[in-house]
């Protein structure tokens, strides 16, 4: 089961509000390659896993990223506090606005709401793994993209720590590949499925 | 042991100038292994870095957090709990590494003594902590989400 643990993973204090800005960081909380699907992308894909390191990665990062989607939505919110009826008219919030007002909603900043389209549970290992990498250089990417958007240097000091998140992550999916391969035959890792036919 | 260890980690060239052998079997995704004993940040560096490793420290167009989070309490617990969790992720794929698995038991260590006495401040850090003052005090402390006006960072 999991266990609230009353404290973000890392400190979060915006002093300057700006709900533009909000609506942009929102796409890492329910956009493609946000959080919330890091997060069910990697809890997901750990039932069909073969080997025990297999299980105990996947569930381990899965459960940080549910700690990173706390952090994003904590942006949102903190972003789009005392909101004025200035900041509500803004043109790049209002959409979200008249949708959601200053709650947090899991949605891209594009405006599709969350979609399990955006992951994926294939259910052979080396292919889950793979799609594994490239949704960290995804999220990686748009953390980039973040960083170039903002101005805000509280909420920057934020993102540069969950972009670096996804690197390490990158790292422990290849060497998770790296495990795997060396368990399936030499000459041909792909002559069957090791989550059906071992 | 401890010399079967020193053999098992020839870590051959320094962070970053690794390349894989010409030889790896065609059509696999490859991403270079960690080396055992890698070098690490201290816990407070590796927390604003984003990562324990200085191999894996690779920011973007030179932006990075430079100062470290102020010694609060809580900070302090972050930043154990963190340096944890980045030695978890590693020891998954590297559960041979013994240095590693002593700097986690020290960090352990450290977190459950910083652990008690920040409960013992500020309220439970999980709600089966809730009730050992006598009262029920899991809702009223704050959430962590909320703006800490007066946090005293």
């Amino acid at each position: 089961m999991f266990v609230y643990e009353k404290k973000l993973q890392y400190p979060i204090k915006i002093a300057r509000t700006d709900p533009r800005l909000a609506a942009i960081v929102v796409s890492q909380y329910g956009g493609p390659d946000g959080e919330l699907g890091a997060s069910l992308r990697y809890l997901s894909q750990r039932y069909s896993m073969p080997y025990p390191e297999l299980k105990g990665l996947l569930t381990d990062i899965g459960t940080e990223e549910l700690g990173h989607l706390e952090m994003v939505g904590t942006i949102v919110h903190q972003l789009t506090r005392n909101l004025s009826e200035e900041q509500m008219r803004e043109a790049g919030f209002a959409p979200y606005f008249v949708d959601h007002t200053a709650g947090v909603y899991p949605t891209a900043a594009s405006g599709s709401p969350w979609n399990a389209a955006s992951m994926a549970v294939k259910g052979d290992p080396i292919a889950d793994l793979t799609e594994d990498l490239a949704a960290e250089q995804k999220a990686r990417v748009t953390y980039d993209n973040i960083l170039r958007l903002s101005d805000n240097p509280d909420v920057n000091d934020v993102i540069k720590f969950l972009r670096e998140r996804e690197i390490v992550h990158f790292q422990r999916f290849g060497e998770a590949i790296q495990l795997l391969r060396e368990k399936l035959n030499q000459k041909n890792v792909y002559y069957m499925n090791p989550a059906l036919d071992m | 042991m401890e010399e079967k260890i020193q053999q098992k980690m020839p870590n051959p060239v320094p962070d970053g100038q690794g390349i894989l052998p010409a030889n790896a079997p065609l059509a696999n995704p490859y991403v270079p292994f960690q080396p055992e004993n890698p070098a690490k940040y201290t816990a407070k560096k590796g927390f604003v870095r984003g990562t324990l490793f200085p191999g894996l420290d690779l920011p973007f167009m030179g932006m990075v957090n430079k100062n470290e989070k102020p010694a609060t309490p809580l900070q302090e617990l972050q930043a154990l709990g963190f340096a944890i969790y980045e030695l978890v992720l590693y020891l998954d794929t590297h559960q041979q590494d013994r240095q590693a698995l002593e700097l986690f038991r020290d960090y352990v260590r450290l977190y459950q003594e910083g652990k008690a006495k920040y409960e013992a401040q500020y309220g439970p850090l999980t709600a089966m902590q809730a009730g050992t003052g006598g009262v029920y005090n899991w809702v009223n402390s704050p959430w962590p989400w909320e703006y800490q006006q007066e946090k005293e960072d």
